[in-house]
């Protein structure tokens, strides 16, 4: 018998991509379908002193108009509800939605746009995390307190300050005093735009009675819960279908488009179709949030780390969106990988007149791993210790406790990754020759832990069917992973195993592609699942076969009699006999990773209080610097990365290769530059991505360690490998050049910049 | 205006306002979905069309300039025997393609680079996608698989 687990079986979904024939969310097209546009903010802030629509009304083509007035006078958010639809007296960020048209098309509904009377008194506003905090700074909204929060939720905030969370552990300032070395950095980080290739895009349509929404969404179930929220309808009035999703990378999790084609679509009664240009998606895009760490830690003579004190400001821009949850971070990060004495944090998420922030793959583990290992590369330096050496005597092993009182059972892992990293590339000979550095940056990460499920059918024909609402965003999770372990239960090839796009109607709640969980957490349902499915292929078969149940066994497609392989029934007769006997032959299965215990009171605002199901990264970079222009290239990239068991290594490799490219564009290139309040870029040009000529071939070791809960072993792959990108390459370059860069993205004109200030 | 082409080696008669894209035509008139739009600015290749062998974007490709001309689309490169070209084929087995938005814009300008290279080193293969952006693949496996097709084309 074969198995599928470790196979790099080729994806459900590589034919129809290739051909052409995928329908991605923005492909779809319904009859008599209408176009809507939204009018949006030109200014980070003001008051809109004036809006007048009734020539856009009469402009050609155009159904309709709506603003505030037409809406629910109520605000919304995934967990405060902070976000008015449209602006109604104020506009606090540059794009915020004032006011949405319909119309015959989309070119049809801009022109109509152009008809638009808006005025808007700029008022001042507050575009810089650090100034936001100013006891006189403008507020960006001054009616913070009237916000209500989702149930059960509270966390400590006020005025700019969307979230805080606090930890402040005894014996910080004993272990500062008796310290022989006190080191202190400062890092600031940009914000990152997740350019996914697909513009977020959404239809509605409304039979008089409920809402379809068609999207190409990582959380169909978010889709409807939120639009819900915003619409105050019942969540069951909405049902979400997704379609093939041309990239998300996080920001296809929260809501965009889909209350206005929603609102509209009611308005119209036809379908209503949005989706964004890009300068506009760009503008808009819930991107990974830019930041201040600052960082302090106190060493004692022969290294240890006797007490850290660290300080993060998060840009939440002007809305909280899940910023909130990601204040808890800083609590898994900065009492990871080595060993370590109490550490204070404090993180802050702040309002800023920019667009709302929120997740992008890894999150804020990007810039706080950037800061974490910046920072160990300069204790080492302090101390006179060879980087490498300095951290593997620190790393924390089994047992390891975070700030949270979090174990960390499997921790000693670390020390595994930078062994088989030295096997391939040794420390010593990297970084040789002018120019030329090497940096090394260790990560610890979770599985999101958000449920899932799914239901099992045996279809007549002997293959199965997976009805689920969980997503395929590309990562191969559900094209590879899901499926390989749903053939697997069965003795099936993954070919015979059909994954059911997502329907909200259709398939039990699924948490969405975030956080690596997708194989582990779905994976683990079909498991769940399977055991109630085959109880019935084997009662079916033992009947058929007149043989025991304990005696049978699934195989290539059939039930055989152990030791008698020529014994056997194909599971669609067994399908077959079932649905005349008992009815067909289906099951359920739901799963949730239970969270790990924490001390409740380590910190205050702690909403994501553990770091369930980690795994455990290293990686090694070396790059060279040209003198002259500032510009980095990348030498080698190497990547230990523990992944508890590799279902599909090709596609595991796939996940790897993209992740870190994207992390070198967040170390090296893409930045939103923020001027007043205003992007200072608008095009894919403008900001800057990875060229196929600009990323190296990325040399991966995998280590496994099979989690005794997940789907045959298998933990969450896809969202680590960006993670410590930026912090390796930060410090491979400041090894190259011999002066510090604490600021991402590492670009030529910093890069000259600090060579200047070297001579 | 009215506008003759051959697209997919089917000849079509459109009639277009002139500033209409190539890519809307194809799109919304030919129901030829398999061309993306993503920039609309000439600068991801997500769009890219084979004009008279040539790898256009055609998001700013204007319909009337296309008169008399051949256009494929990624919808035209299987085989009249309804099989994946090799180039297609080699995407599938090398996991070239993840979220897949961007595959018929790369299929496209690596199948015209095979016409006329048909044995592209790295760095030549590297070099003919730099106007096509792709967001997850970090684009080793795209390489691979153009470096598959070559291999066995050599056997
Ligand atoms: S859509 Fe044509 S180049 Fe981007
Ligand atoms: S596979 Fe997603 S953009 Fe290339």
């Amino acid at each position: 018998m074969t198995t599928e687990i470790g196979q790099s079986s080729v994806r459900s979904d590589a034919v129809t991509k290739t051909t052409g024939s995928a329908m991605f969310g923005t492909d779809i097209a319904l009859p008599g379908m209408l176009h809507g546009r939204l009018l949006r903010s030109p200014v980070p802030a003001g008051r809109i002193v004036k809006l007048d629509l009734s020539q856009v009304v009469a402009a050609p083509g155009v159904h309709g108009v709506s603003t505030a007035a037409d809406v629910p006078d109520r605000r919304s958010g995934l967990v405060l509800l902070d976000a008015p639809l449209f602006a109604s007296d104020f506009v606090r960020y540059e794009g915020e939605p004032i006011a949405a048209v319909v119309a015959e098309t989309r070119e049809l509904a801009n022109q109509a746009l152009e008809f638009a009377v808006l005025e808007i008194e700029e008022i001042p506003s507050v575009t810089d995390i650090e100034a936001a905090l100013a006891p006189d700074a403008p507020l960006v909204h001054p009616d913070w307190e009237s916000f209500d929060t989702s149930p059960g939720m509270t966390w400590p905030r006020s005025g700019n300050v969307v979230a805080e969370s606090f930890a402040d552990p005894e014996g910080v300032e004993e272990a500062f005093e008796k310290a022989a070395y006190v080191v202190e950095d400062r890092f600031e980080t940009g914000r990152q735009y997740q350019a996914y290739m697909e513009p977020r895009m959404a239809i509605a349509e409304f039979d008089g009675q409920r809402f379809t929404i068609h999207v190409a969404h990582q959380f169909p179930y978010n889709v409807r819960d939120r639009v819900a929220g915003a619409l105050d309808l019942s969540p069951s009035q909405i049902r979400v279908i997704g379609h093939h999703i041309g990239g998300g990378f996080g920001a296809k999790l929260d809501t965009g488009l889909e209350p206005y084609a929603a609102l509209l679509a009611r308005q119209v009664g036809r379908p209503v179709r949005l989706a964004n240009d890009r300068p506009e998606d760009l503008l808009t895009c819930q991107c990974r949030e830019n930041a201040v760490i600052r960082i302090r830690t106190a060493v004692s003579e022969d290294g240890a780390l006797l007490a850290r004190d660290v300080e993060v400001l998060m840009d939440s821009g002007a809305h909280a969106t899940d910023i909130p949850f990601l204040t808890s971070i800083p609590m898994h990060v900065f009492g990871s990988l080595y060993r370590i004495g109490p550490v204070r944090i404090k993180t802050r998420a702040i309002y800023t007149n920019t667009a709302p922030t929120g997740a992008f793959r890894g999150v804020n583990g990007t810039h706080l791993y950037f800061a974490l290992e910046r920072h160990m590369d300069h204790i080492a330096n302090e101390l006179g210790l060879d980087r490498l050496k300095y951290r593997r005597s620190s790393l924390q092993s089994d047992g390891a406790q975070l700030p949270t009182g979090q174990v960390l059972d499997d921790a000693g892992i670390l020390s595994e990754a930078f062994d088989a990293i030295e096997r391939k590339a040794p420390w010593a000979e990297l970084g040789i020759g002018p120019n030329r550095g090497v940096g090394v940056a260790a990560c610890m990460w979770l599985t999101n832990p958000m449920p899932g499920s799914v239901t099992l059918k045996l279809n007549s024909d002997g293959t199965l069917g997976v009805l689920t609402a969980a997503t395929e965003n590309g990562s191969g999770a559900i094209a590879t992973g899901v499926r390989q372990i749903a053939a697997e239960e069965f003795g099936l090839s993954a070919e015979q195993v059909i994954v059911t796009m997502p329907d909200t109607d259709a398939a039990a709640f699924d948490a969405g592609s975030q956080g690596s969980r997708t194989t582990h957490i779905v994976g683990r349902a079909v498991h769940e699942a399977a055991v109630q499915v085959r109880a019935r292929i084997f009662e079916t078969a033992a009947s058929l076969l007149e043989a025991a149940v304990e005696d049978l066994e699934l195989a290539d497609g059939a039930v055989v009699v152990v030791g008698t392989p020529t014994t056997r029934i194909p599971l669609a007769d067994i399908a077959a006999a079932a649905q005349a006997a008992g009815g067909p032959i289906s099951g359920s299965g739901s799963y949730t990773t239970p969270m790990p215990s924490v001390n409740p009171t380590c910190a205050s605002g702690l909403l994501f209080p553990a770091f369930p199901t980690p795994t455990y990264h290293v990686h090694v970079a070396e790059v060279e610097v040209d003198p002259v222009t500032g510009g980095i290239r990348v030498l080698r990239y190497l990547v230990a990365q523990e992944v508890g068991r590799a279902i599909n290594p090709q596609a595991i490799r796939g996940q790897i290769q993209g992740g870190v490219a994207q992390g070198l564009g967040y170390a090296l290139w893409e930045n939103l530059w923020i001027d007043e309040g205003r992007y200072m870029q608008r095009t894919f040009e403008a900001y800057g991505l990875p060229l196929a000529t600009d990323i190296p071939e990325i040399e991966i070791v995998l280590l496994e360690h099979p989690d005794p809960a997940g789907p045959y072993g298998a933990k969450g792959v896809a969202e680590p490998p960006i993670i410590p990108v930026a912090a390796a390459i930060g410090n491979a370059v400041a090894d190259a050049i011999g002066i510090s860069i604490n600021a991402v993205p590492i670009t030529p004109e910093r890069v000259l910049e600090a060579l200047v200030d070297l001579r | 205006m009215r506008i003759e082409l051959t697209v997919n080696e089917r000849k079509v008669m459109l009639d277009v306002p002139p500033s209409e894209t190539l890519l809307t035509s194809l799109r919304e008139r030919l129901h030829l979905t398999g061309a993306k739009e993503a920039c609309v600015e000439g600068e991801c290749g997500a769009c890219t069309v084979l004009l008279n062998g040539r790898p256009v974007d055609s998001c700013i490709y204007p319909t009337a300039a296309s008169s008399e001309t051949q256009i494929t689309t990624v919808e035209g490169l299987r085989g009249t025997d309804g099989k994946l070209s090799p180039l297609q084929q080699a995407f599938v087995d090398h996991f070239a393609v993840q979220c897949g938005f961007c595959t018929p814009g790369l299929l496209m300008t690596l199948s015209a680079l095979l016409a006329n290279n048909p044995d592209p080193n790295r760095a030549e293969i590297q070099q003919a996608i730099v106007g096509n952006l792709c967001r997850c693949t970090g684009y080793v496996q795209v390489v691979e698989a153009v470096e598959a097709v070559v291999r066995e084309a050599q056997r």
